[in-house]
């Protein structure tokens, strides 16, 4: 078995940690099915019975609402191996496997067995495999690990995107409605991790949007293309969580969404009664969160994207907008389309993304090497409470990334962040 | 729709129309594409099962004029790394409806398929069938596209980088 630890160095890593099989069926049963997992919003399943379709890795789960809160459970037939929900969301107050009638309850227990003379199986021994589940503001995440570390040590210093992102709705709570974005990249999902958290590549990959779009606004201070010029920064976070911070470039509330500050009076005199002027001023001004959370959850500014690896080569890039709870239309019909400039399979910015990991996972592929994270070493901030910011286009966040990919690949329980 | 049927002759003119815009598309022939275009174009790709009543449905693409005008502008660059290089495509368009709708409008619906060979990165034969609906409006200079919706069939499943038009 290859040794994980020897392909991760402090500032290089191994180029087969994208492309070996038998690396990524590790991850999925080290990362994946031993740590907590991003797996959905509360708002997705508002009434008792509804559930979506989910996967934890590459591992097919139901998320549904009981009435004793939110579950979690393997979406297969403990008899025969039958997903027991195909359709991607409905409302069930039990699942039923179509294959031999078998009946489980929301907890995952086996209560109904068809023809019960000739069953001799101890159906106690039968029930659903279920994860353990914590919420933090709707965010719903889920662990398969026998005593996974409580949620918020596991988020540590991203659970303040996650604050960052609901308090930007005068309610406190972002929505996620029923449709996403699936965008297929033919490359490991570790290439879309990293490149989530990636500012260096900004002003080359996306330099087509630079040149096409009139009034830059919300990337003018990224896309100068001059190094000294840029102010937002980079942060490790922990625990593999990074983010980009834009805050530091917008002078003014909303210049994130590209409109003035006065475009959505209905919506600053909403914050303003919610957290008071100065308070609302600053949420509004600094914007919404560009913040990976490991391994599979992105905030996405004005989307939510969720990770989902299907095999070495091949992942899913899911989106939603990202939606205020209580603001009024207006603004939320913004946010949907800004995201639609930014994510998607036909959208100014992941378009192009998805094209250099699947150009740079046939490279690796072909041509095997040790892959250089150096940039920036000299110049990181760390600060006192352990987060290491640097420079935009630095990579620090990679280096996070791996450095907890390794801990956890190399089988260590989860430590909560510093 | 309430559909006022058409002439032989106007309906050959709208076909005609419908095979220049997907030679355009197919040939990436972005400035003529364009000129086939009203100043209130709307270019949609839904996404979805299409069951969704959300008015924050996100699309794959919804494009007013002034979006897609920057969505050409992108493809003009030569840097667009999703068309550069550009993709080799085909399209058939089958099945032809179309209506008078109102004084100066048709809508023409068709099926298609796009083959493309995706030359960017995975150099794979790509196949993106689906329903199109061209709202075509009678001017002045000739027909110009007013909007067009595109549902493709995998609309709901993973979908590759789909950056040229469609």
């Amino acid at each position: 078995m290859t040794d994980i630890a020897s392909l991760i160095h402090d500032t290089r890593v191994y180029s087969s940690l994208y492309t070996d099989p038998e690396i990524f069926a590790r991850e999925m049963a080290e990362i994946y099915a031993r740590n907590w997992v991003y797996v959905g919003h509360a708002s997705e399943i508002p009434e008792r019975g509804d559930y979506v379709r989910r996967t934890i890795g590459t591992e097919p789960v139901i998320v549904t609402r009981t009435t004793d809160g939110i579950n979690v459970l393997a979406n297969r037939c403990t008899h025969r191996g039958n997903l027991l929900c195909q359709a991607e969301r409905g409302r069930r107050r039990a699942f039923a496997c179509q294959y031999h009638g078998w009946v489980f309850n929301p907890s995952g227990e086996l209560v109904d067995t068809p023809f019960p003379a000739g069953g001799t199986a101890d159906r106690s021994s039968l029930r659903l495999r279920r994860a353990t589940v914590e919420q933090y503001r709707g965010f719903i995440f889920a662990s398969f690990a026998e005593h996974p570390i409580p949620l918020l040590d596991h988020l540590g210093h991203a659970r303040q995107a996650l604050d960052r992102a609901s308090d930007l709705s005068p309610a406190g709570e972002v929505y996620i409605g029923r449709t996403w974005i699936k965008h297929l990249f033919q490359s490991n999902w570790k290439m879309l991790s990293e490149n989530e958290a990636d500012g260096y590549h900004v002003n080359f990959v996306h330099d087509s949007f630079a040149k096409a779009i009139k009034r830059q606004v919300k990337y003018d201070n990224v896309l100068s293309g001059d190094e000294q010029q840029v102010a937002a920064v980079v942060r490790g976070l922990g625990n593999g969580h990074a983010e980009l911070d834009y805050a530091v470039t917008y002078d003014r509330p909303l210049s994130w969404l590209g409109v003035k500050s006065d475009r959505y009076p209905e919506y600053t005199d909403a914050m303003t009664k919610a957290y008071g002027a100065e308070r609302a001023i600053e949420i509004m001004r600094a914007g919404p969160p560009h913040t990976f959370i490991f391994p599979n959850l992105f905030l996405a500014e004005t989307c939510l994207v969720m990770i989902e690896p299907l095999a070495v080569g091949q992942t899913v890039n899911w989106h939603a907008p990202l939606l205020l709870k209580g603001a009024p239309d207006s603004i939320n019909q913004r946010i949907l389309r800004q995201g639609e400039v930014a994510m998607g399979p036909s959208s100014f910015l992941t378009a192009d993304d998805s094209i250099i990991a699947e150009r740079q996972w046939r490279a690796l592929l072909g041509s095997p090497a040790w892959l250089d994270l150096s940039r920036g070493l000299h110049r990181e901030r760390p600060r006192n409470d352990g987060v290491i910011e640097s420079h935009y286009t630095d990579e620090t966040p990679n280096r996070g990334f791996w450095r907890h990919y390794k801990s956890v690949m190399a089988g260590a329980p989860e430590m909560a962040a510093t | 729709m309430s559909d006022a049927p058409i002439s032989e002759t106007e309906f050959r003119a709208l076909q005609d129309f419908v095979f220049t815009e997907a030679k355009y598309a197919d040939e990436s022939r972005y400035d003529e594409w364009e000129a086939l275009l009203t100043d209130d174009m709307r270019y949609r790709v839904p996404a979805g099962d299409g069951t969704d009543p959300s008015p924050f449905a996100p699309s794959i693409i919804d494009d007013n004029r002034s979006r897609l005008a920057t969505r050409l502008r992108q493809l003009r660059t030569g840097t667009r790394l999703s068309q550069a290089p550009l993709s080799v495509m085909r399209r058939l368009i089958a099945n032809l409806t179309a209506y008078r709708a109102g004084d100066t409008e048709y809508e023409v619906q068709g099926n298609f398929v796009v083959y493309e060979y995706q030359t960017q990165s995975t150099n794979q034969l790509q196949v993106w069938p689906g329903q199109a609906t061209w709202r075509i409006r009678a001017t002045p200079d000739g027909l110009r596209l007013c909007a067009k919706t595109v549902l493709l069939v995998h609309r709901s499943g993973p979908l590759p980088s789909l950056s040229f038009l469609i």
